[in-house]
């Protein structure tokens, strides 16, 4: 093809690929300006999905604010490649130890290093969680009950829905049914399984989202142009990530991001405050920023890894853990992929990974003997996965592993995405070992429990079936996990919890943790939008509370109003122009 | 990369007639695909990246002589080239001693495992002694049926001769490590590209035919020819690992 879609394609210029998407435009970060002896408002720790929507928040609220990231700000056009092996560095690949009955891999896409953190490599599901999420324990029995409602969070998911933004049906038919600001994408061959499987079986599915993918351009970010690379970090500025979502508007608002700064303790300044982090630069130069208050937004495993490190007299077993649940209550979804062979060509690696899903079986059913349930999802392997998937799930190796990837554009595969419930032996601890910094590494302990095996056993089942009346002629599976969420959870009960509603510690009054780690119970859903709507609802909490956060030692749990001025430019219309009497 | 035997008993053959197929420069169904010949169509980093697997492959810094060949062999089995022409096989070894040597980990370690650098010194002895008490000869000069059984009994995590080091770590651990590696260097080569008809980089153009597997205007459409394994070979076969609950990699390629 002479002539490409987007305009004329010369060699590429110097400072990027404006004749083809657009202007690429170019925002320095601030340079330090917080002296490290000045006690900035709020120090974040880590500034992923949650801590990049905190940073936004509270510096476009006026405070001053700094950002410690242990990974490095990225330049999307420079470090990212279209490739899957060229994409490791986005990972989180620092040593962790890893154990239990059912051990958990790490690296690959659960947890990110770098400014924007996991949302980098999200495929960017973002359905919300359903209502029967945050009364598990009432309702069901098992797990636990969420310290606010469904009701509560729910203009929060609109918002932020809004800001991603999120594409989508326009109706949505699970949990609170509702609808989404960007038209659905269109399908690429996963998709078509998915949708002619269920439609077969009589199962709901949507089409075309909910997914944190431009539909059609916005604001300064062009559309999705279907390549596939999602997971290995959207160069296109299509899929939302908080670098490109929230960080550009914190840094113009004043927040100072110091990134490849690894924090290893919080210092305390008595029993019940702290005053700052102690970091590591790049050159293993250790650093003190003082602070007023300290959020630590690390995911499920740095924060409690964070937290237990940072134990000092008075807080012998770790920071705000009085209660024993830091680390505790560890959950991963269950990731099982379940693989098709078509006689006819599917092409997999084209469209985004995430683009159609049933949530048919996302609610308790007595009837199949087990608590909670499931989603099913599509997902788009590229090459290197997909042979690793092929090595478990057929035990391919050798000429098998040869001839089974001459077939890959003949396969699809979908994803189950099972809700793992929370267990207090499902932990994050310290381990003997040390890393590059000499700060102890987390070991992980993850076993599935009786209820865990009934549901994926009948999970996998069923998206098999799925599958096989898609026209599969072989079906097979692998077991795996997805996403990491618990391990510092909140509650109403200091005894049982680790922060509360609005993710303060209740041992240290300004200390807070956001992030997915202060997740009671999962759903079957991505948790990224929840975990970005919970960073909005603290911040919303942490601007109405004002100074009371640095001073007092009252708690006050009023429920803050909603600001949807600090949304993100570009969030609202004015609507569709109409000319009237 | 260490010279095979280039005989036609370590060819495919053709499933038809049966006769060997000699090596060529790309199998796979997609004769004529070159994703590199889209090259000028990729950004600069992606380009650099992708061209450097072919024109600029690290050295071998990691592995020892004895090591270097037995790793050598293994990979040959695991992913075995004989149906590429010589010049045109896709270097593997190179790849896992650069990960080792920069001691580049996957951000965990099986508490069954030891460090990846120490779990490869151990396998890769283990592997050689194995077939010295087997056959009384090193591993790199076994015939291939010999390695095939010898690394099957990996896969099955059933060494087939009891030894000390197995004691070390899982053997099923290791033997995922082993593929993944393997794996991990091949299909991130564009000439594996061409061969299974993947698409590859598009940014910033994009794929515009996303619907029923259609090829894009620079893409090919597939053309099947049914082939055999070569006789002296075991690994035309699937045999799934146990249905358990275990994860053996990252959640690449997932939700």
């Amino acid at each position: 093809m002479k002539t490409p879609i987007l305009g004329a394609f010369g060699p590429p210029a110097k400072n990027g690929n404006e004749r083809i998407l657009g202007p690429m435009q170019q925002i320095s970060p601030r340079t330090r300006q917080f002296a490290e002896n000045d006690a900035v408002d709020y120090a974040v720790v880590g500034i992923g999905s949650a801590g990049g929507v905190l940073l936004q928040r509270l510096a476009k609220a006026g405070f001053r604010v700094v950002g410690l990231e242990a990974g490095p700000f990225w330049d999307t056009e420079r470090d990212w490649v279209s490739d899957e092996n060229g994409s490791h560095k986005l990972y989180w690949n620092d040593l962790r130890i890893t154990g239990g009955e059912d051990p958990l891999a790490f690296g690959e896409n659960n947890s990110g290093k770098g400014v924007g953190g996991g949302s980098v490599h999200w495929a960017a599901f973002t359905p919300r969680f359903h209502p029967s999420d945050f009364r598990v324990y009432s309702q069901d029995g098992v797990g636990a009950d969420w310290p606010l409602s469904y009701e509560e969070l729910l203009p929060y998911y609109e918002l932020l829905e809004r800001e991603m933004p999120v594409a989508g049906p326009a109706y949505f038919p699970w949990g609170r049914p509702h609808g989404y600001p960007f038209g659905p994408h269109p399908l690429g061959g996963v998709g078509n399984v998915l949708v002619e499987g269920c439609t077969k079986l009589g199962i709901g599915v949507v089409a075309g989202g909910p997914v944190a993918i431009l539909s059609g351009s916005r604001g300064k970010r062009p559309h999705c142009i279907y390549r596939g690379f999602c997971i290995q970090g959207c160069k296109v500025g299509a899929k939302a990530s908080t670098l490109i979502t929230h960080v550009p508007e914190a840094v113009e608002y004043g927040a100072e991001i110091r990134d490849r700064s690894m924090v290893f303790r919080i210092s305390m300044q008595d029993r019940r405050r702290v005053n700052g982090v102690h970091y590591y630069d790049e050159h293993g130069k250790e650093h003190f920023q003082r602070a007023k208050a300290v959020i630590v937004s690390g995911y499920a495993i740095e924060t409690p890894r964070l937290l237990l490190n940072s134990a000092c007299p008075g807080h012998e077993h770790g920071l705000a853990n009085s209660s024993d649940t830091v680390g505790r209550y560890l959950m991963a979804q269950a990731g099982n992929v379940i693989l098709g062979r078509f006689d006819n060509l599917i092409r997999m690696y084209k469209a985004p990974p995430a683009h159609a899903l049933s949530e048919d079986f996302y609610e308790t059913d007595p009837k199949r003997g087990f608590a909670r349930g499931f989603a099913i999802q599509t997902v788009g392997p590229l090459p290197i996965a997909f042979a690793k998937q092929m090595m478990k799930a057929k035990g391919a190796w050798g000429w098998g592993m040869r001839r089974v990837m001459m077939d890959y554009n003949h396969w699809a595969a979908l994803g189950l995405l099972g809700e793992i419930l929370p267990w207090a032996d499902n932990r994050v601890q310290l381990a003997e070992e040390k890393d590059q910094f000499g700060i102890p590494v987390a070991r992980v302990t993850f076993s599935l429990h009786d209820n865990d095996k009934k549901m994926i056993e009948f999970g996998k089942r069923t998206v098999m079936e799925v599958m096989r009346a898609a026209g599969a002629e072989e079906v097979v599976q692998e077991s795996r996990y997805a996403h990491l969420v618990g391990a510092a959870r909140m509650g109403t009960d200091p005894s049982s919890s680790v922060v509360d509603k609005y993710g303060r510690t209740h041992d240290v009054n300004n200390l807070f943790v956001c992030d997915g780690s202060i997740l009671p119970t999962q759903g079957s859903a991505n948790p990224g939008l929840t975990i970005q709507s919970l960073a909005a609802r603290t911040a919303d909490y942490l601007i109405s509370q004002g100074e009371k956060i640095w001073t007092s030692e009252e708690r006050d749990m009023t429920t803050p109003p909603i600001r949807h001025n600090l949304a993100v430019k570009d969030t609202f219309t004015t609507g569709v122009p109409r000319l009237w009497k | 990369m260490i010279k095979t035997k280039e005989t036609a008993e370590n060819w495919v053959r053709d499933a038809e007639t049966g006769n060997p197929i000699s090596p060529k420069q790309q199998p796979g169904y997609y004769p004529g695909y070159s994703t590199l010949g889209q090259r000028k169509f990729w950004d600069e980093a992606t380009r650099r990246t992708v061209e450097d697997r072919v024109y600029n492959v690290p050295k071998i810094r990691f592995f020892n002589e004895i090591e270097l060949l037995t790793m050598t062999a293994v990979a040959d089995r695991i992913l075995p080239q004989d149906d590429r022409l010589p010049e045109f096989r896709i270097p593997i070894v190179n790849y896992i001693d650069e990960r080792l040597y920069e001691d580049k980990i996957h951000g965990y370690r099986f508490e069954n495992m030891p460090p990846d650098r120490d779990a490869y010194q151990l396998a890769l002895q283990a592997i050689d002694d194995m077939a010295r008490d087997l056959h009384s000869k090193p591993f790199v000069d076994l015939e291939p049926m010999q390695q095939d059984r010898l690394l099957k009994s990996l896969h099955d995590g059933k060494p087939l001769a009891e030894h000390d080091f197995w004691k070390k770590m899982s053997v099923e651990r290791l033997w995922h490590m082993l593929v993944q590696d393997c794996v991990n260097a091949y299909y991130a080569h564009p000439w594996a590209w061409d061969e299974i008809g993947y698409g590859g980089p598009a940014y910033p153009r994009a794929y515009t035919r996303l619907e029923n597997g259609q090829p894009e205007p620079w893409e090919v459409d597939e053309q099947r020819y049914e082939w055999e394994a070569p006789p002296n070979s075991l690994s035309d076969h699937f045999e799934p690992m146990p249905s358990d609950h275990q994860s053996v990699s990252g959640q690449g390629g997932t939700h």
